[in-house]
């Protein structure tokens, strides 16, 4: 069965220029995020999501979490519609987003996920030992009760991660997840998402990332520009090179690769 | 309900975690606190013990209506400057994706904001009582009906305040005009009979007027809840009619945000 489905999804962004803007060159316009676009995932799949800046990636990812409502077609996740039944979206879903700061930087890493846990109404017996698993999970276990302030790129994104895991969703939505990561947490945490398909977790990673595409991915959506270019599976000839030769190809940017010696 | 218990004890330990770990925090608010009540403990006997607003000494008559105001300002900004906070580092949009519903977490956090500074207020009651001699004569039933009943006015306020926030990011600007305008027309400083008429029955229509007059009169004058139940009805009935309209518009403005994807503009 189809856990997430996307169907003929339109979003638009308005620009309004601010009320007094006599002097500024501020011009109101509409951005068109998603063009009526269409897929679906199911259980115990990792749907990698490509595209270049401003291709439309975050957006379908926020329509998921209930961030953002669709202005034409529908978003369901587990058979309830996004927009008449956001409270039971948000309980099948988990998000961890590109923005690194999203704590409360006087808690520590267990603080918060604490604080987040009870919001997701993790039982409080199960809380414990679920945000000990995931500090693992994600390598924070020395940093649990560093306040977060003190936090590296790196490891607030380990713990955007980490706080996305602990409700346990049977969504999970991962916006560029390992941006700011070092290698081997990056291939944990590659091992780990493989290890939650396996449980029947349906993922959704946006990224630009064609190593983490070929490594994680059962399937590939392309997006440009708000429009859905290609919907296929992943299979064992597209290794990192030839998902981004295949992505010059469809997008049409020029991907040459740098030299070193030409700088 | 249990589960609603347990959010509220979430929310309340993340902001004691957060106001003790500011260590200077305490300290200045203290210090605030005993600064003002001397500014006024001095100003009363300048203009010395024959100024007797509605019979009692101006000293605890300025002790209460700006222990009250400050309560109803300060919270209101304290929620509000979350709120702000929240946008800027994009809390606000992961908030808002628990499994929590959004006008159960705004509501949840109000009452946080608002439970730390009515801690503020009783220190403030306690120093002006015990550091400066103001004379009461508490009726604590009174005084916790009237605290109670103006809570959930001041809830409706810091709502309104985040619901602009949300809508158009200029929750400051309904401070900005509570701020000012209800410290000159609630009785914080003198009687609202010192007005000119038609100013009168404005300050008359502000929920604040009553919430301060309330505690006065059980604070300083120990009158029983019966003898206060005209004031306390006007109360309950501000804050029958606020809280559910502010939450109303509070869920409108998030969706309208959620629509325009302005959930964390600021």
């Amino acid at each position: 069965m189809e856990r997430v489905v996307f169907e003929s999804v339109r979003k638009i962004f308005r620009h309004r220029p601010a009320l007094f803007n006599w002097l500024g060159r501020e011009r109101g316009g509409e951005t068109v995020a998603l063009k009526d676009v269409s897929f679906s995932a199911a259980g115990a799949e990792v749907l990698v999501l490509l595209g270049p800046n401003g291709s439309g990636k975050t957006t379908a990812l926020k329509l998921i979490s209930t961030m953002l409502l669709p202005d034409a077609g529908s978003v369901r996740v587990g058979g309830f519609d996004a927009r008449r039944d956001a409270g039971e979206v948000r309980r099948q879903v988990g998000i961890a987003v590109a923005a690194e700061r999203s704590f409360f930087p006087r808690l520590s890493a267990r603080e918060n996920l604490e604080f987040f846990a009870s919001l997701d109404e993790v039982p409080r017996r199960e809380r414990a030992p679920r945000i000990q698993e995931v500090l693992r999970d994600t390598g924070l276990e020395e940093q649990a009760d560093t306040l977060v302030m003190k936090f590296s790129s790196g490891m607030y994104q380990r713990l955007g991660i980490a706080r996305a895991l602990v409700k346990r969703p049977v969504v999970l939505l991962l916006d560029e997840p390992t941006r700011s990561l070092d290698a081997a947490t990056t291939a944990h945490f590659w091992a780990t998402i493989r290890a939650l398909a396996r449980q029947k977790t349906t993922v959704l990673l946006a990224t630009h990332n064609f190593a983490e595409a070929a490594a994680v991915g059962d399937r590939l959506l392309l997006l440009d520009r708000g429009e859905l270019l290609v919907d296929r599976p992943v299979g064992d000839g597209d290794n990192p090179e030839a998902l981004r030769a295949f992505y010059f190809r469809m997008t049409g940017e020029k991907g040459e690769k740098l030299v070193i010696g030409d700088l | 309900m249990i589960s609603t218990l347990d959010k509220l004890y979430a929310i309340l330990w993340r902001d004691l975690l957060t106001a003790i770990r500011h260590r200077s925090g305490f300290v200045v608010t203290l210090a605030g606190v005993l600064i003002e009540l001397a500014a006024f403990y001095y100003l009363s006997r300048a203009i010395g013990p024959g100024f007797r607003p509605s019979g009692v000494e101006y000293f605890p008559f300025l002790m209460v209506g700006t222990g009250v105001y400050t309560f109803f300002v300060m919270s209101a900004q304290a929620f509000l400057s979350s709120v702000q906070e929240a946008q800027q580092t994009g809390t606000l949009e992961v908030l808002m994706t628990t499994s929590t519903a959004p006008s159960e977490l705004v509501m949840l956090s109000s009452i946080s904001a608002f439970g730390g500074n009515l801690v503020n207020l009783l220190v403030y009651f306690f120093a002006g009582v015990a550091v400066f001699r103001a004379a009461v004569h508490a009726n604590f039933l009174s005084c916790a009906a009237v605290l109670i009943l103006s809570l959930a006015i001041a809830l409706a306020i810091g709502i309104a305040a985040a619901t602009l926030q949300v809508a158009f990011q200029k929750g400051s600007a309904l401070l900005w005009l509570l701020g000012s305008g209800l410290w000159f027309l609630s009785g914080t400083m003198f009687p609202i009979q010192s007005l000119p008429r038609p100013l009168e029955l404005l300050a008359r229509a502000v929920p604040l007027t009553y919430a301060i007059d309330g505690m006065r009169r059980a604070l300083l004058e120990g009158q029983s809840m019966v003898a206060m139940a005209p004031t306390l009805a006007v109360l309950a009935g501000f804050g029958v009619v606020l809280l559910p309209l502010a939450l109303a518009g509070l869920s409108l403005s998030l969706r309208r945000a959620r629509q325009n994807g302005t959930l964390s503009f600021y």
